[in-house]
């Protein structure tokens, strides 16, 4: 920085970050050591005590879940990679038709509601799927889609894209010359590719494959609507926590606490492969996608499209279930509006409260995240150091976690926000505030802070050069960022469904429900608004922004 | 008897043609620089006979070994890389230990011969660090020893300085020369640097155009270019047109002198005399031709001094002198007498590459 500031800018981001601190504290920290907290806490004593955890950790019911939880967090993570690292190589290495359309389709798979997938391969291969209908009106029984492979299969194609996004672009930024030298040394193109290509792209790998797991460990919607009976220990979590009611939520809390050791573990593992990996990309020397022909070319095509057709057939299938005629819960056959009708007869609260809540969440994301990745970036304090990390904690604490946090914090005196509004507001904000301020705190790094000393070498003052300056260039990052909080919040069910009353119901709550209830017209038509507005963001985000697809991973 | 053989070699992207029938015999054990501007088809030389590029036409042969057509990872020529290329998931060690795993040398050979070429390029203590704990320079070493330790038939490197400093750049070119004398390996050396060319080869190849302009050693180079533009690529170098004047008498910057004899009856030609043969305000000791003029620039670099001088009928005139203090005292605007002698005189057809005229 520089060393002359008029006393009033700095007296400003002090400000901003005691105010920054108070908040995280009030909003992230407090309510996860209240959670913390409870775990040790004998339920009806209220003493200190490692009972629960014992039971968790000792009880078949426990850890069968923690079983299957680790089971689908590989299972996803897995099932994600074998997607994501072929398709992202096809891409980035041969010419493929249509390149742009694919990652379109990818990003749009990534921000559609995550239970759609589960709710849509009910529609294809459930028990009246109308895939599992035909193919028996031929003689072929189907597997069911219920159980675990239908949920690692629902997550592999959910959350792909991550993994396909950040490796294409790793592979896009591979100096040539690392693997013309494999090639001189001896390498045919297969031990080329595992020698140096995926060790070189491993780290956007790992990075993609963690966040598949921490997500698909997280994931609520999935697993309750095709799990059937197979608990995860978010579904049992949410179980126990309503059963729980009126008492305090012990257990909910000892299980969730597992869950967030296991993402931190996993987050944790992946840090520390990082830590001896520091690979300077060059963009001086990039790899030129290379033409294929024939038979091979066919192949690479048929690859990519049947990669992104599988991921975004749940949307498709939303979309025309939303169309299909209904009387009731009951499909008539034919086209119709009526799953629009009912929706907006029945449910207009939902959109309603949906879009007031994510656009005020929204709204205080893009400023709050402006400012503290401002703090975090010009002015390294040891205390933004410590925001920094403090941030980096939303990212694996699941959202029934953290709604079961709110629920021990705001719910008396001042501080009683139970059913209301701006709990759902508050959830979604810090939540999401991280990915709000990563969007900045990236585009403001590659600002060089010259830049703005040049201004102000011209004669702005510091604060004109900020606005005049600094602001502008940083906007594209500042609306792709909340582009992206805004979709994930208008997708956000984990954390509201236990926050929710009759009066602030949201799109994904009431889809959940209608699923539960086998009301598919209600669900799919819901599922399509949410659809269109996080495409619509989508489109915002691919049309003003440079680097395109990065914007999501 | 020649170690790597270039039979009529073209290649051609769309319709810029990078190689125009390429042929080069390059013997066992030289140090042969391909040596040129930007877009000479020199890399892309390089490349095909490391065999990242497919020729259109033309043949390879590495000894008796036709090699045109062997994909790169079966032709057993070492490379070494502009961008140093050393694997940054694997630590020094096992980027050396590379090429010979997968050849399948036996696990006690390859320790041996890693550390051992390891100490030849001064990184025997560095075997565990990663690339990123190394500087550009050591990364390059290690791009040199992993490219030596599998024994190559032929050496073939890239511009391997040209990502360095300055300082750097010259202490490794000395090191490399001196590796390459003491393990007799024929090498074939990438280079845009005229200077670095000159100091490090046995022979210079200067290609212009995807053509080779000229071949020979660093002296006769730099003293006896075939043509113009290597006249004027390689070194400094001043150009001046003869303007023939009646049947024996040239206008030479403004002078009318006698034709010299080699160019009688040429028609217009170009001359040109390098820098450090102009002499300033100092007498001829032999036939040649005088000229005064007014000094517009000097500048002192310690080792010489460099004068830039406006003659008349001519434009400005560069001069290379050994600094003394009566010369550096020269001011701009100044009056000097240049002179330089017929002898250092070449001269060349006219056209960017005209042939040199003897």
């Amino acid at each position: 920085m520089t060393s002359r500031l008029p006393a009033a800018r700095i007296e400003f981001w002090s400000v901003v970050m005691g105010v920054s601190i108070a908040v995280i504290g009030l909003l992230l920290i407090w309510p996860i050591a209240q959670v913390l907290v409870l775990g040790f806490l004998h339920p009806e004593t209220q003493t200190f005590t490692l009972a629960n955890y014992a039971k968790v950790l000792t009880h078949r019911y426990y850890l069968g879940a923690l079983g299957n939880t680790l089971i689908i967090g590989i299972g996803g993570m897995v099932g994600a990679c074998l997607l994501g690292i072929p398709l992202a190589y096809c891409t980035a290495r041969y010419v493929v038709k249509g390149r742009s359309l694919i990652a379109t389709l990818a990003v749009l798979a990534l921000v559609s509601p995550p239970f759609i997938g589960a709710y849509s391969w009910v529609v294809v291969l459930g028990n009246n799927g109308w895939l599992t209908q035909h193919m028996k009106a031929l003689g072929v029984a189907l597997p069911t889609i219920y159980g675990i492979h239908g949920i690692i299969l629902v997550f592999s194609l959910k959350f792909f894209p991550f993994v396909y996004l950040m490796t294409e672009s790793a592979l896009r930024n591979i100096n040539r010359s690392f693997e013309e030298a494999a090639e001189n040394l001896g390498c045919s193109r297969l031990e080329r590719l595992f020698k140096v290509t995926l060790p070189l792209v491993f780290p956007a790998i790992s990075s993609g494959a963690i966040l598949c797991f921490v997500l698909s460990i997280a994931d609520f919607g999935t697993p309750s609507i095709i799990g059937r009976d197979f608990r995860t220990l978010s579904t049992i979590a949410y179980n126990q926590y309503t059963s729980e009611m009126g008492g305090p939520p012990t257990m909910a809390v000892s299980i969730s606490m597992l869950m967030i050791v296991m993402s931190m573990l996993a987050v944790l593992l992946q840090r520390h492969l990082m830590s001896k990996r520091r690979y300077a990309g060059s963009l001086t020397n990039l790899t030129v996608p290379k033409v294929c022909h024939g038979a091979f070319g066919v192949f690479v095509h048929a690859l990519c499209y049947a990669i992104v057709a599988l991921a975004t057939l749940p949307i498709a299938v939303v979309v025309y279930t939303s169309f299909l005629q209904t009387s009731g819960p009951v499909f008539t056959g034919g086209f119709g509006l009526n799953s629009y009708a009912r929706v907006i007869q029945e449910v207009p609260d939902a959109i309603a409260n949906t879009f007031k809540f994510s656009l005020i969440a929204t709204v205080l994301i893009t400023v709050a995240g402006g400012l503290i990745s401002y703090i975090i970036v010009r002015r390294e304090t040891r205390l933004s150091g410590l925001l920094d990390t403090v941030l980096m904690v939303p990212y694996v604490v699941p959202g029934v976690v953290m709604a079961i946090g709110f629920l021990l914090t705001f719910n008396q005196g001042a501080l009683d926000l139970v059913g209301t509004g701006a709990i759902i507001v508050l959830i979604l904000f810090i939540r999401r505030l991280p990915y709000g301020v990563r969007a900045t705190s990236s585009v403001l790094r590659q600002i060089k802070p010259s830049i703005e000393e040049a201004a102000i070498s011209l004669g702005a003052s510091p604060a004109r050069a900020f606005f005049k300056v600094t602001v502008p260039l940083m906007m594209p990052g500042v609306i792709a960022g909340a582009m992206m909080s805004f979709i994930t919040a208008i997708n956000e069910l984990s954390s509201t469904l236990l926050l929710y009353t009759a009066r602030t119901a949201t799109m994904p709550v009431r889809i959940y429900s209608a699923v539960l209830d086998g009301e598919f017209g209600i669900a799919a038509a819901l599922s399509t608004i949410l659809l269109v507005s996080s495409g619509l963001c989508v489109f915002v985000v691919l049309r003003f922004s440079r680097s395109k697809e990065g914007n999501f991973v | 008897m020649a170690q790597v053989r270039l039979k009529n070699i073209r290649k051609s992207y769309g319709n810029h043609v990078a190689l125009k029938d390429i042929s080069l015999d390059i013997e066992s054990g030289a140090f042969f620089t391909l040596l040129g501007p930007s877009g000479c088809g020199k890399t892309t030389l390089l490349r095909a006979i490391a065999g990242f590029h497919q020729q259109d036409a033309g043949e390879i042969y590495l000894g008796q070994q036709s090699i045109g057509h062997l994909g790169a990872n079966k032709r057993n020529v070492g490379m070494v890389f502009q961008d140093y290329a050393v694997f940054p998931h694997l630590n020094v060690f096992d980027n050396v230990a590379f090429g010979l795993v997968q050849q399948k040398v036996p696990a006690n050979e390859i320790r041996q011969r890693v550390l051992s070429i390891l100490e030849t390029v001064q990184l025997g203590q560095l075997a565990k660090r990663m690339p990123h704990q190394l500087s550009g320079g050591q990364q390059q070493r290690v791009g040199l020893a992993r490219a030596l330790v599998i024994r190559p038939k032929v050496l073939l490197m890239d511009e391997p300085l040209s990502n360095l400093d300055a300082k750097l750049r010259v202490d490794l070119r000395r090191d490399i020369r001196l590796l390459q004398q003491e393990l007799g390996i024929t090498t074939v050396y990438v280079t845009h640097d005229q200077e670095e060319a000159l100091s490090i080869s046995d022979q210079v190849c200067v290609m212009h155009d995807g053509v080779v302009q000229q071949v020979g050693s660093p002296w006769v180079i730099y003293n006896r270019p075939s043509n113009r533009f290597v006249a004027s690529f390689v070194g400094a170098n001043n150009f001046f047109a003869l303007d023939p004047v009646g049947e024996s008498r040239v206008r030479l910057m403004g002078q009318e002198v006698d034709v010299p004899d080699v160019v009688r009856g040429r028609g217009r030609i170009v001359a040109s005399v390098r820098p450090e043969k102009v002499f300033v305000n100092q007498s001829l000791g032999g036939q040649g031709w005088q000229f005064d003029g007014v000094l517009r620039q000097a500048s002192f670099t310690g080792r010489e001094l460099q004068l830039s001088v406006d003659v008349p009928g001519h434009g400005l005139l560069d001069a290379l002198t050994a600094p003394s203090e009566s010369m550096v005292a020269l001011k701009p605007g100044q009056s000097v007498r240049l002179a330089f002698l017929a002898a250092d005189t070449l001269y060349f057809a006219e056209g960017d590459t005209g042939a040199l005229l003897s």
